[in-house]
């Protein structure tokens, strides 16, 4: 007879739970934000936002009490390990920067604010869960828990049609992609008869090792099924062919929740990404790494084109994030030690420099569409010394300029790659981020180095002719700022703390490098 | 005192940027203040790396004021600094630039002041790190940002198509780093490979061995990032650009430092790392620099424009450069080191004496001068003393370090040699043309009426210059002995490379028969 304490172990369950205390806490002060809404006067007041940026600070107490231990939880399809603990922080981090960023933003439209916090609180835990995530299933479920979570995000400013549209266009496209995950997990599960990932881990090693015979019939089946689970989850990582929804779900979305994607999301896909790929991707049933290629040229290359033409400053970042969402892949393709600790590097790069800018561009955002031009950010370098300065930064980092942490990020990815001698690629990537600085530059030129002329027409309607460089010693030092600014202490918070870590990892990466290396050690101790 | 001439190099990279932190909490508003302490503080730093040369054993080879410290173990990147000779110089002629250039600016800037001031000392960091830094990464490091100060120099306080040019100036340099980077990567990865060790100390990977082919492959790679910033012939089309409308401060660095890395970049790190394809290519490469002396030359004596001028000017004796440096026999290359620093010193002062031009006609054009020689003969005759030092007349700087290049490479390159001479003779066509159609004649121009002479500023801006003219022309002696044991050691470096080579040919070619 068997006990049934023995079955459901109860030292077995308590480390279940314990596995995922940290997105427990987050959904339990999610639930709380959204009871809110039951009082009137709480809700209207600020107290849903502190409370997320508490549960946010308790979730990051415990994954600093638990960090350095491995805990299987729920029969394996949850893992706490090092792993987890790095994008854990890289995902709570880009969850408080999108927080504090909401704050004032929010305020400006008619929308419910608790319901609105607590989204974002659950979109976080949705994305920890997917990191933690070590089964198929587990794996899907999350996915669309994340995936729900940002449609509804993005649609959240109600009545407002590019804000509708682009969370209707998200929510299509994302079922599609939803879908070709699904069907992918089935044929892996058919070739495999495993959903957990380790067991898929060993099932294939032991194929490999073997040579069975029967390989030939599962390999086609396992190709099949990892081919149409990489199509799924590029989706989600927004690489070439399958980044149609980026630019329109950014540039509609309110722009915290842009920043969520563009961070949360990405960081989130990617580390769900590297673990399978570093568990099932990497054998000889087919050479991944051919498709991979491809797709980092090719989304680098079309990012950088089409980022290079728009003239909508989200339009212009999202595009940026598709070909920045390239350079990451490079660091797998790279493969390692070396390369895998450089992709979690990059995608904590990655979360300042983008919340940073995103920050900047929620300041002169006027909430219509001419305010996001960047034609409107001529002259503020001398309106708002200290905010242009930070965007510069932010836009130099994202160009991979030295001193920066896109830079350390970029160099890290790319030694990764020559030492696995994807030659070709890398020299490709660093034509394409030469390429890529000219866009970036086109910003700060609008910053800091504003078309006199060609303001005073636009200001008096009057056309000047030709100046013949007689206008002697360059500008008047008026400003002449279009845009008015609405700075705030909590962007500014969120653009020193995006300065911080981005000059930081910039200067003295050894830190963050050595944390990377540690969670990455983890990813091989099944 | 130990321990600031042991810091010394430290001190030298940080305090402007200690600098920048104390003028960022000066009003915008207090503009003399500003300017006053950014000159003070420059010259502080210029009188720091005196120190440097007083301290410095001209005896040796070996890189002095060595500080290692780890920065990034896991890359084996260290914060690795030290000089020799080559850099020793390099340093000087960066901290005093600056000094001058800031001075000079006291009429040209007239807006945003603390900007420009902060940008200035935020560059001299930059430069001066990049001068002294051992190690590959931390060399990068200081070689990219570099680019985004003087972006901001030529695009905030430029003329006429700035931005154009500054945009231009950022990219091209920009694109050329990235593929050096991509070489300087890739023999990072080999000397993993062959060691097993991750490191980027260039001392040890001088040490790779690197096949021939994949050493000509890489050397081009280097080549790009190198060649670009000097520039070299066919890549110099962003310098007349950036030159021209850049603000005279801004000129003055560009001449003046900016195009030295290119050329320090082969000496440290282009050619020793890749001796044996540097010995197959250098004869290219001296070609490419004949072309170079020609061409800049030839463009220069069409030019209307003042700046536009002198900027071909610096293509033509950046040619110079890069044969002596090729030739590389011990007297040329000591020349070329030497003409490092004049042309950095006469141009810097053309590029002033131009300024001053501009501040008090507005106009650059040569046909909009004329009979200035009556109105100012102060001005005349120090502009005149930089002019004929450009030319390379005996007794004053230029010619020391051009007559070095030419006998040095004589022996090597015959033909080239002489071909290249003819670029003195041009040099000497367009600058005294020039001179003679801006300082002499008639006055056509009714602003040249009301011409003043320079002041006590101006003069102070471009004294140290003159006299280094003199010094150098009389007794260049403390600086190439100063810089002599480095070029020994560094073609003996090479040479060692080239007699292993040789070796490995000749076993090949048995083996074969």
């Amino acid at each position: 007879m068997l006990d049934i304490s023995q079955v459901y172990n109860i030292n077995f369950l308590e480390e279940g739970m314990l596995s995922v205390i940290p997105e427990a806490i987050v959904i339990i002060f999610a639930f709380i934000v959204l009871f809110l809404t039951f009082f009137e006067k709480l809700s209207k007041s600020d107290n849903p936002y502190y409370l997320s940026l508490i549960s946010i600070g308790f979730s990051m107490l415990y994954i600093l009490m638990l960090s350095g231990r491995t805990i299987d939880g729920f029969y394996g399809s949850i893992v706490f390990n090092r792993f987890s603990v790095f994008l854990f922080i890289g995902i709570l981090f880009s969850g408080f920067l999108t927080i504090l960023m909401s704050k004032n933003y929010i305020d400006n439209f008619e929308v419910p604010l608790p319901e609105y916090y607590s989204l974002i609180l659950f979109g976080v835990a949705s994305m920890m869960l997917l990191v933690s995530s070590n089964n198929l299933i587990m794996v899907f479920l999350s996915i669309e828990f994340m995936s729900i979570t940002a449609y509804i995000l993005t649609g959240y400013l109600k009545g407002n049609l590019r804000s509708t549209e682009a969370a209707l266009k998200y929510f299509v496209l994302g079922t599609f992609a939803s879908a070709f995950l699904i069907f992918g997990s089935v044929f892996i599960y058919a070739a495999t008869g495993h959903l957990n990932l380790y067991n898929i881990h060993f099932f294939i090693v032991n194929i490999a090792s073997k040579g069975l015979v029967n390989f030939g019939d599962i390999k086609i089946y396992l190709a099949i099924g990892l081919i149409l689970f990489l199509v799924g989850l590029a989706f989600k990582m927004s690489l070439f062919p399958f980044h149609s929804w980026t630019p329109d779900a950014y540039d509609g979305a309110p722009t915290p929740v842009t920043n969520f994607m563009a961070t949360g999301v990405k960081i989130a896909a990617f580390a769900i990404f590297l673990r399978i790929f570093s568990l099932i991707y990497n054998f000889n049933i087919m050479d991944f790494n051919n498709i991979l290629w491809m797709l980092a040229i090719l989304s680098m290359s079309f990012g950088n084109i089409a980022a290079l033409m728009s003239s909508n400053i989200k339009r212009l970042l999202a595009y940026s994030s598709i070909a920045q969402a390239g350079y990451i892949l490079v660091g797998i393709i790279g493969g390692g030690y070396y390369g895998y600790s450089g992709t979690l590097f990059y995608l904590l790069a990655y979360v300042f420099m983008t919340a940073g800018a995103f920050a900047v561009v929620i300041i002169f955002e006027n909430f219509d569409l001419m305010s996001l031009d960047i034609k409107k950010y001529s002259g503020i370098g001398y309106k708002y010394p200290i905010v242009a300065a930070a965007m510069t930064f932010f836009l130099l980092s994202l160009a991979g300029i030295p001193v920066t942490s896109g830079f350390m990020g970029k160099f890290y990815v790319f030694s990764a790659a020559i030492k696995s001698r994807y030659n070709l690629l890398v020299l490709i990537a660093f034509i394409n981020s030469a390429f890529a600085a000219f866009y970036y530059i086109k910003i700060i030129v609008r910053m800091y180095m504003p078309d006199k002329e060609e303001l005073i027409a636009s200001l008096n309607g009057v056309q000047r002719g030709g100046m013949s460089g007689g206008s002697d010693q360059g500008k008047p030092s008026g400003d002449f700022g279009i845009v008015n600014g609405k700075i705030n202490e909590e962007l500014m918070i969120v653009i020193f703390i995006c300065l911080f870590f981005t000059l930081l990892m910039g200067i003295y990466p050894q830190l963050f490098i050595n944390f990377a290396h540690n969670s990455i050690s983890s990813l091989w101790n099944i | 005192m130990d321990f600031f001439i042991k810091y010394l190099l430290s001190i030298l990279i940080f305090f402007p940027l200690a600098s920048v932190v104390l003028l960022l909490f000066i009003n915008k508003k207090n503009e003399g203040l500003l300017r006053n302490l950014a000159s003070i503080l420059s010259l502080v730093e210029f009188i720091f790396s005196v120190y440097l040369f007083v301290y410095f054993k001209p005896d040796t080879y070996k890189f002095q004021f060595v500080e290692k410290l780890n920065w990034i173990s896991t890359f084996g990147a260290s914060y690795f600094l030290g000089i020799d000779g080559v850099s020793l110089f390099l340093i000087l002629l960066t901290t005093l630039l600056t000094f001058v250039s800031l001075i000079s600016s006291y009429r040209y800037i007239k807006d945003h002041i603390k900007e420009f001031v902060i940008l200035m000392l935020t560059l001299e960091t930059f430069m001066i790190g990049t001068f002294a830094s051992l190690d590959v990464l931390l060399f990068y490091l200081f070689w990219e940002f570099m680019l985004i100060p003087m972006y901001f120099i030529i695009g905030m306080w430029g003329t006429g198509r700035r931005v154009y040019s500054a945009v231009k100036f950022v990219l091209y340099t920009l694109s050329g780093s990235l593929i050096m980077l991509f070489g300087l990567i890739y023999i990072f990865i080999l000397h993993y490979d062959q060691t097993g060790n991750f490191t980027f100390n260039i001392l040890r990977l001088y040490n790779t061995h690197i096949p021939i082919n994949l050493q000509i492959l890489l050397f081009i790679a280097l080549f790009l990032g190198f060649a670009i910033k000097i520039p070299v012939f066919p890549f110099h089309t962003w310098l007349p650009d950036a030159h021209t409308e850049a603000p005279t401060a801004g000129s003055v660095i560009l001449a003046g430092v900016l195009l030295k890395f290119g050329v320090y970049g082969f000496f440290r790190f282009a050619m020793p790392l890749l001796p044996a394809a540097t010995l197959m290519l250098a004869p290219l490469v001296i070609i490419i620099g004949v072309i170079g002396v020609l061409y800049g030359a030839l463009v220069s004596m069409v030019q209307k424009d003042l700046k536009r001028l002198v900027a071909f000017s610096s293509v033509s004796h950046m040619g110079f450069i890069m044969l002596g440096l090729f030739a590389m026999s011990a007297i040329s290359v000591d020349g070329s080191i030497l003409q490092l620093l004049n042309h950095g010193i006469t141009t810097g002062a053309l590029f002033l004496f131009v300024g001053m031009l501009y501040e008090r006609a507005h106009t650059r054009q040569i046909a909009d001068f004329g009979g200035i020689a009556k109105k100012a003969p102060i001005l005349t005759t120090l502009f005149m003393i930089s002019v004929l030092a450009s030319i390379g007349l005996p007794g004053l700087n230029g010619f020391v370090g051009e007559f070095l290049i030419l006998i040095g490479s004589f022996n090597h390159y015959m033909l080239l040699t002489i071909i290249a001479t003819s670029g003195i003779i041009f040099a000497a066509v367009y600058l005294l043309w020039m001179f003679q159609r801006v300082m002499f004649q008639g006055i056509t121009n009714p602003q040249i009426e009301s011409f003043q002479d320079m002041d006590l500023r101006e003069i102070i801006t471009v004294l140290p210059l003159i006299l280094l003219m003199f010094l150098i022309g009389f007794y260049p002696a403390p600086f190439l002995e100063r810089i002599d044991p480095t070029v020994v050691h560094f073609l003996s470096m090479i040479s060692r490379h080239g007699y292993v080579h040789n070796l490995i040919k000749l076993k090949m070619g048995l083996s074969n028969a």
